[in-house]
């Protein structure tokens, strides 16, 4: 997988717990290309806190494009920024 | 004498090994640690030096504190970080909350250096000291991504701190008092606390170029040849003697003194805004003290000129003050003294002989004005609340100097001290 740290646009909702998950995303391609991605699996889901900063980390599946893809995607806590962190 | 547990905990190339995990954090392909870099201020407003450097670099001699223009001559590939204070201090206040998981006599020393006293609750986490140490430093190495050298000693903060220097980075090294002989006598004077430049010319003029030259001399040599308490203390140290608790946050630091200086944009020729620098330092150094829960009586200013060369000039005050204008009203009247017209390149302003504002001595001469002190608390709580520039003075509105000067940031809590 690729790092890309690349921030998206989100569609997310929030449990109970307050807990975040996402439900599908829009990035922006090379050719300046908006494409729609919806999330069809978490398979994981972990916390990080580098540098102080804390982190939510999903690992995701998605068929983009007809292929089968995995992924990860980032949740900033401070900012509530969504990134497409890893393809 | 019962053995107490202390650690100290030192972050590596703080500000640049922060400034690197940061990046990566964000998505950065290279590691800032691995390569020659440096973490330095904007050339463009005159801040251009050396504020860390990664080991790569010190290969081409680059040292903290020389101008980057100098750094980059010595190392054309030299990648210059520009610093992020706020990421440094969510960096220590990280680090300060896993440390106090282990204990909570935690004195927070500097931004990247803590004190731990862990003799009451070692034994929560294992036995051997070094043991829980390496726990603590592989623990902020993964959680946090940054590495520290630790030291740790069964006496005092002093051997700690000098332990933690022996050995970096990701390290644990110690310091117990039958080691001192072994381990610290060896090393350069230079590598003693509270020895600079000027001491150790001092010192190596006297003979003594190792710590255990300076702990074998008789003291009351020492004590003649510098003055008797610098004498006193330095040969204590150099035996490692020293007896200061570990002072956890909260209690009332003891400093000497409290300063803030600023290299300004341009070269300043007008008296009108020197003394808008000066209310901008006086602003912080003022809340500072008042955070401290102290008053000052002498008020010194310092001035660089265009041309590097500065000096300084300082005023006792009749009554001690910890008000704003009261210490601003010093410094211009210390200014209008000292200075003879250059341009100035920098400025800073020091309070010093502080006493505690338990209470305060009225004086027949001046006005009291609880009025005035609460406006300053008032004001003081605003800036912590809301950021420094959330309430200032009408003569900032437009002039180009920032309402408030100094410190490290709009959130610094750091007391920063020379004293353990």
């Amino acid at each position: 997988m690729k790092v890309y740290m690349k921030p998206v646009k989100m569609l997310s909702y929030t449990q109970e717990n307050g807990i975040q998950i996402p439900l599908r995303f829009q990035l922006k391609t090379r050719d300046d290309e908006l494409i729609t991605v919806k999330i069809d699996r978490i398979t994981e889901k972990n916390q990080e806190k580098l540098a102080g900063n804390k982190m939510y980390i999903y690992k995701c599946q998605s068929v983009i494009n007809g292929v089968e893809r995995i992924y990860e995607l980032k949740l900033e806590a401070s900012t509530m920024k969504w990134y497409l962190y890893k393809m | 004498m019962k053995d107490r547990v202390i650690f100290h905990v030192d972050v590596n190339s703080a500000f640049l090994s922060w400034s690197a995990v940061h990046a990566l954090q964000h998505g950065a392909s290279v590691d800032f640690r691995e390569i020659p870099s440096v973490v330095g201020g904007n050339q463009a407003t005159r801040h251009g030096i050396v504020l860390a450097k990664s080991i790569p670099s010190k290969e081409y001699g680059i040292k903290t504190g020389e101008p980057i223009i100098q750094a980059k001559q010595k190392c054309p590939g030299l990648v210059v970080v520009p610093p992020d204070y706020y990421c440094y201090e969510r960096c220590s206040r990280a680090m300060n909350e896993i440390l106090r998981e282990y204990t909570d006599k935690v004195q927070i020393f500097s931004i990247d250096e803590s004190f731990l006293d862990m003799t009451d609750t070692l034994h929560l986490f294992g036995n051997d000291p070094v043991e829980v140490a390496t726990k603590i430093k592989d623990r902020i190495k993964n959680e946090l991504g940054f590495t520290v050298s630790i030291g740790i000693s069964d006496r005092n903060k002093l051997l700690a701190k000098m332990a933690s220097e022996l050995k970096k980075p990701d390290a644990v090294s110690t310091i117990y008092h039958n080691e001192i002989q072994s381990k610290m006598w060896p090393l350069p004077i230079r590598d003693l606390y509270m020895v600079g430049r000027a001491t150790e010319k001092k010192l190596i003029s006297m003979g003594i170029t190792t710590i255990g030259d300076l702990a074998n001399m008789d003291i009351e040599f020492v004590k003649y040849k510098l003055k008797p308490a610098w004498g006193t203390m330095l040969w204590n140290f150099s035996n490692g003697i020293e007896e200061s608790p570990v002072k956890p946050e909260g209690s009332i630091p003891y400093i000497k003194g409290i300063g803030n200086s600023t290299t300004i944009k341009f070269d300043i020729t007008e008296k009108k805004d020197a003394y808008k620098v000066l209310l901008s330092l006086t602003e912080m150094v003022a809340m500072r003290l008042r955070s401290v829960k102290y008053c000052c009586s002498v008020v010194s200013i310092w001035i660089r000129t265009n041309e590097l060369s500065g000096y300084s000039h300082q005023k006792k005050l009749y009554v001690p003050t910890d008000e704003t204008m009261k210490i601003y009203k010093s410094a211009c009247r210390l200014f209008d003294e000292a200075w003879q017209g250059e341009p100035i390149r920098a400025l800073g302003i020091r309070v010093s002989d502080l006493c505690s504002n338990d209470f305060v001595q009225l004086s027949l001469f001046e006005n009291y004005s609880e009025k005035k002190r609460k406006l300053d608390r008032l004001v003081d709580g605003l800036r912590i609340e809301y950021g420094s520039h959330s309430i200032y003075r009408s003569c900032f509105l437009h002039s180009g100097f920032p309402p408030v000067t100094g410190g490290i940031s709009e959130e610094n809590n750091f007391v920063m001290t020379s004293i353990l």
